[in-house]
């Protein structure tokens, strides 16, 4: 469903995905750990053509989309949903309208869809009744939430979220972690998750893949991983350990 | 060498992000409702200021003719020039300042902590074009302002400069404006609208390019607010010797075919 073939992206003389390949079956949870600069977040963003790589190709749904024009990106974001490291909630909106704006954009749908699909996507998140708030009024977490409430209302076949628990407290964390997995269940949605958490990866992911300067360097089941005798494996595996 | 490069690497940068505007604004559907609420919001948060500045501009220019003017007796032209002068060169190049003081560090602060927040990625991936969500509506709304608040400023220069004619230099009002129509010509409205336009151009494509392209977390952000800032100020007075020099070639060239 998704396939990274040799892929490299570069800052200026900085690597930071070294000749990446990687393939995610479809309804599979992914996640990608890895110390801070290692190229996590570059990769979902090369997926949805925020960044565009240097080398290599990217496969999704069997269409190459690496060197697509920003017009023809339009469909692969319909596709792929993301969910970033910010809540990145468009502040002048109130929930409801930062809930709808893709879905004026992607679709043609009356405002009583629209409406209905924003109370469904509201209400997964477990936000029922906040439509009318601005995102200055409610709390980080719950606009973490929003900002996932925005993407699902899209009904995407792919989700990428960018660190969705960082900055977030224990409780809603879980809560965060246990959407992740509602969502990739009952929407079959696939999932690719940037985190740091590896007790969460333990728990949820059908995959683990641990990155090092833009390199796997360790991938498998969680039964696998834990297994691992990678040092960096080991070091996320005694953290959680520690807990 | 490398800070040439710099300065070149960031003009041609603007002028391609220049060319994504136009194709905006051309080419594409345009935000009219977005683009209104923006002339609105910034003709509603400058006008007072403006109006303030714009009144003692006026009192000031009065005050400066006045006591040379007095020495030739020649008082009655005091409106006249205050106001022309006021119309062709201060008016434009003051309400350019203001905007960029107030509207352009706003607009470049607000569009980088959009981009710093991941706000600009996500318009991208909800399926809208930034360009055309944020940039062009700003830009218009600022150039279109841009005109409301030349007009009310000069206005109020106007009765800043009666206001002080009767009171510095005992000129009444009606003999202040009366010679308003022979030394404000057709062309000194034109040179002041043109240099209006010009400098709202500049200072549109600043701050709307700095903010978008602002990276760094709020470091960035500061360093895109302090870069709008300088390179507008900067890019306004060229950009007034460029238009008074392309001004002074055209009347020539008129005066020239006229005889």
């Amino acid at each position: 469903m998704i396939e990274f073939k040799n892929l490299v992206k570069r800052f200026g003389t900085h690597t930071v995905l070294n000749g990446l390949n990687l393939s995610i079956q479809e309804g599979e949870i992914v996640f990608i750990l890895g110390t801070s600069g290692t190229g996590k977040s570059v990769l979902l963003k090369n997926i949805v053509g925020l960044m565009t790589p240097d080398e290599g190709e990217i496969w999704i749904d069997g269409q190459e989309v690496a060197r697509l024009s920003e017009e023809d990106y339009f469909l692969v974001r319909k596709k792929c949903g993301m969910v970033f490291q910010h809540p990145a909630l468009f502040d002048s909106l109130n929930v409801f309208e930062n809930v709808a704006f893709g879905l004026r954009r992607h679709f043609n749908l009356s405002e009583a869809e629209i409406i209905e699909r924003v109370d469904k996507a509201l209400k997964v998140v477990h936000l029922s009744g906040i439509s009318q708030k601005m995102p200055a009024e409610i709390s980080y977490g719950m606009q973490k939430r929003v900002s996932l409430a925005r993407t699902v209302a899209l009904e995407p076949k792919i989700l990428l979220f960018d660190e969705p628990t960082t900055g977030l407290d224990p409780v809603t964390t879980t809560a965060v972690n246990n959407l992740i997995l509602e969502l990739s269940r009952q929407l079959r949605t696939t999932s690719l998750v940037v985190s740091h958490d590896m007790k969460c990866a333990l728990e949820i992911a059908d995959q683990i893949i641990l990155l090092d300067k833009g390199k796997i360097i360790a991938q498998g089941t969680p039964d696998q991983i834990k297994l691992s005798k990678v040092p960096l494996a080991q070091e996320f595996l005694q953290e959680v350990m520690s807990l | 060498m490398t800070y040439v490069i710099g300065i070149l690497d960031e003009v041609g940068g603007m002028l391609l992000f220049f060319r994504r505007i136009l194709r905006g604004i051309f080419y594409k559907e345009l935000k009219i409702h977005e683009v209104f609420v923006q002339i609105w919001k910034i003709t509603s948060e400058s006008l007072l200021t403006t109006a303030l500045a714009g009144f003692f501009v006026g009192a000031i220019m009065a005050v400066q003719f006045g006591l040379q003017m007095a020495e030739f007796g020649a008082l009655g032209y005091l409106g006249g020039l205050a106001t022309s002068g006021t119309i062709r060169e201060v008016g434009p190049l003051l309400i350019a300042f203001m905007l960029s003081g107030k509207i352009g560090a706003y607009t470049s602060a607000e569009l980088g902590i959009m981009r710093v927040t991941e706000q600009i990625d996500a318009v991208r991936c909800l399926g809208a074009d930034p360009i055309q969500e944020l940039i062009v509506p700003r830009f218009l709304g600022i150039i279109i302002s841009s005109f409301f608040l030349l007009a009310g400023g000069l206005l109020m220069s106007i009765l800043g400069g009666m206001f002080m004619g009767q009171a510095f230099a005992g000129v009444n009002p009606q003999e202040y404006i009366r010679h308003v129509p022979t030394i404000v010509t057709p062309f000194s409205i034109l040179s002041g609208l043109v240099k209006c336009g010009a400098f709202a151009l500049v200072l549109a494509t600043v701050c709307t390019y700095k903010g978008y392209t602002t990276s760094g977390g709020a470091k960035g952000v500061g360093r895109a607010v302090v870069a709008t800032a300088v390179i507008t100020m900067v890019g306004i007075v060229v950009t007034d010797w460029f238009t008074s020099f392309l001004g002074d070639i055209i009347i020539q060239a008129v005066q020239g075919y006229r005889q």
